[in-house]
């Protein structure tokens, strides 16, 4: 790789390397950021939500009679005398107090209807969950007294079921649920990460080569302006894919080691579905590198291209929420002339393992003229006296 | 060595540099002299090809420089005033020699200069550190062994001591005495008439991007009769400009 470009390429990534912030954030950060973040938040919510069922801590107000029984007998559930229950409920001594109206028993055995009240804090967490638990309990006891009300008039349980559903979904295997999962994140992810990826080289290489005083003894050797530019752009996508795949790794160690968080949806993709999802990560950090390298030489500094470069990232970020709830399976074929949302959508598409030849050929067929369209932007802007000295 | 002819650059409706020429031979140093904004800057970098000339052109060792911008650019070697504009995350060899790899010097070549700048310079002890915590003169040194790296004939100083401190101006300055002794055409653009006169052969001045006077420093001084050489710039651009 002795090409002018070529060492352009191999110095770039060099003194990329070399930069601290830019390994930390780029690679680094991506890589822990997310088995951290949802790692602790799985671990927090599932040790809350154990915490409360284990001893699920509630106030009982009213009657001595069978209900109370049937909430006490629960293992979980302990009853707790208060005196102020409302006072309780408020500082958390009790999740919850369940109030019983008057002459509830009696009311029952007269085949009439009885109130309970749930009192509970809205603004708790470990209150709703102890609501869930009691609820499930109370309507259990529902259950057994209408139940009782039936046999003694002589009639079988079954007649309030007149109807039984049973969800089959189509495919057997789990793996359904983790491409759901996946369909929605990961598309939305890969957006994310070819804006913010090649971001950090793209600003260092363009602006921060001007505000260093650097370009313009480089303007002077043997390189051509599209020599340099040529090679600033495969560092830059370089960085821009190094960062993608590490934020992913960073996304697949959070799905696997963090259960509680993500459920147990089972990511299981296909060779060639990750070969194609691969391929087009490639394509859109190529767009947005040279885009972003394009920006960032007109900027007088690193400053001002972080300020251009701000409406890119919001353009991505819209394609990707814009994208996210999208079901690729009722999108009509118009969207796949639509930047980026073509992309998305066929993402979407290689992770449930759908190869539409159709779609892949008008959206690579776009891609590659995105790709040549902001080559060329760079170069127009490279070959721009006026940009190039605008110091 | 150098043969500026008529060269002209308009930016919109600015006219930057208007219809300059001028001649540098080899191992003369040419002064071109000019206020800030009096096009100096433009015209070297006309020369250095960076700039297109929207009329006229110069010759680089009777290259033309419109015709042929890539053979021009292997014959000059330019150092720009100001921020020294090196890599602070690269050693100083690095940085030199990604301008050599450059230059299209091959592997031996470019070691070879860069271990005789080194020793030329002085700069053994520090060439394998990485730059970012050089000094001001220790950077100064590896800029011009950048600029020098591949043996050019020609060589272009864009007010080069600006922000110097005495050490570092003076290593620059050597630097420019240095280039004549081995026989390369220098052009050396400033706006102190000091240093013209204490470097320069003849000297070029520029007002307003118009040339205003071509001549031995020498010629300048018994034109004004011994006058000093300040108070004659001075009374050239400042007339102009009234």
């Amino acid at each position: 790789m002795n090409s002018l470009w070529g060492i352009v390429f191999k110095k770039e990534l060099k003194d990329l390397f070399r930069d601290k912030k830019t390994v930390i954030t780029s690679i680094i950060l991506p890589l822990v950021l997310f088995p951290i973040i949802f790692g602790l938040m799985g671990k927090s919510a599932k040790s809350s939500v154990e915490k409360v069922t284990k001893e699920v801590k509630i106030a009982y107000v009213g009657e001595d009679n069978s209900l109370k029984k049937f909430l006490a007998s629960a293992p979980n559930i302990k009853i707790i005398n208060s005196k102020d229950y409302q006072e309780d409920v408020k500082k958390g001594d009790v999740y919850l107090a369940v109030v019983v109206g008057d002459r509830f028993e009696e009311k029952l055995s007269q085949d009439k209807m009885a109130d309970i009240k749930i009192i509970y804090d809205s603004d708790s967490g470990d209150s709703q969950t102890a609501m869930s638990v009691v609820r499930d309990m109370i309507n259990a006891y529902k259950e057994e007294v209408v139940k009782n009300r039936l046999l003694s008039k002589g009639i079988d349980v079954s007649i309030l079921n007149p109807i039984e559903i049973k969800d089959e979904p189509l495919k057997k295997e789990k793996a359904n649920e983790g491409a759901l999962v996946l369909n929605m994140l990961l598309p939305l992810y890969l957006l994310i990460y070819a804006v913010t990826g090649p971001m950090a080289a793209a600003i260092d290489l363009g602006a921060g080569e001007k505000e260093r005083g650097t370009l313009e003894p480089l303007l002077t050797t043997q390189a051509s302006r599209m020599q340099l530019l040529f090679g600033k752009l495969c560092a830059i996508s370089v960085m821009g894919i190094i960062g993608t795949t590490s934020s992913l790794t960073g996304l697949m160690i959070a799905f696997k080691n963090s259960p509680d968080f993500f459920g147990s949806a089972n990511l299981s993709l296909s060779v060639g579905s990750i070969a194609l999802i691969g391929l087009t990560a490639i394509v859109l950090n190529m767009i947005f590198a040279s885009v972003e390298l394009a920006v960032s030489i007109y900027a007088k500094s690193f400053k001002e291209a972080q300020t251009y470069l701000t409406p890119i990232t919001v353009v991505g970020m819209i394609a990707a929420y814009g994208t996210f709830m999208l079901d690729v399976k009722n999108a009509s074929i118009m969207l796949f002339n639509v930047p980026l949302v073509n992309i998305a959508l066929i993402l979407k598409e290689f992770i449930i393992g759908v190869y539409n030849p159709l779609h892949i050929s008008i959206t690579f067929a776009w891609a590659i003229v995105y790709i040549l369209a902001s080559i060329l932007f760079a170069r127009y802007m490279f070959s721009r006296e006026d940009v190039i000295f605008r110091t | 060595m150098i043969e500026v002819m008529g060269l002209t650059k308009k930016f919109k409706e600015v006219t930057a540099v208007d219809n300059i020429s001028f001649k540098v031979n080899k191992g003369e140093i040419v002064g071109l002299l000019g206020e800030n904004g009096a096009g100096k800057t433009t015209t070297l970098r006309m020369i250095s090809t960076m700039l297109k000339p929207s009329l006229g052109t110069a010759k680089i060792c009777d290259l033309d420089l419109i015709k042929n911008p890539d053979e021009v650019r292997k014959k000059i070697g330019i150092l720009f005033g100001g921020e020294v504009g090196l890599y602070d995350r690269l050693t100083a060899r690095e940085n030199i020699k990604y301008f050599a790899d450059l230059g299209g010097l091959s592997n031996e070549e470019a070691n070879r200069n860069i271990d005789m700048l080194a020793e030329m310079l002085d700069m053994k002890e520090y060439i394998d550190r990485r730059v970012g915590k050089f000094s001001r003169g220790m950077k100064q040194k590896v800029a011009i062994a950048r600029a020098i790296v591949h043996n050019p004939e020609v060589m272009l100083f864009d007010e080069p001591t600006i922000g110097l401190d005495v050490s570092s101006s003076a290593i620059v300055q050597d630097f420019i005495l240095d280039c004549k002794k081995r026989q390369r055409a220098i052009v050396f653009s400033s706006h102190s008439m000091r240093e013209v006169e204490k470097l320069c052969d003849r000297v070029v001045i520029i007002n307003k991007g118009k040339l205003v006077y071509e001549g031995t420093v020498e010629d300048l001084k018994n034109e004004n009769n011994g006058e000093d050489l300040e108070r004659v710039f001075l009374r050239m651009v400042g007339g102009k400009n009234e």
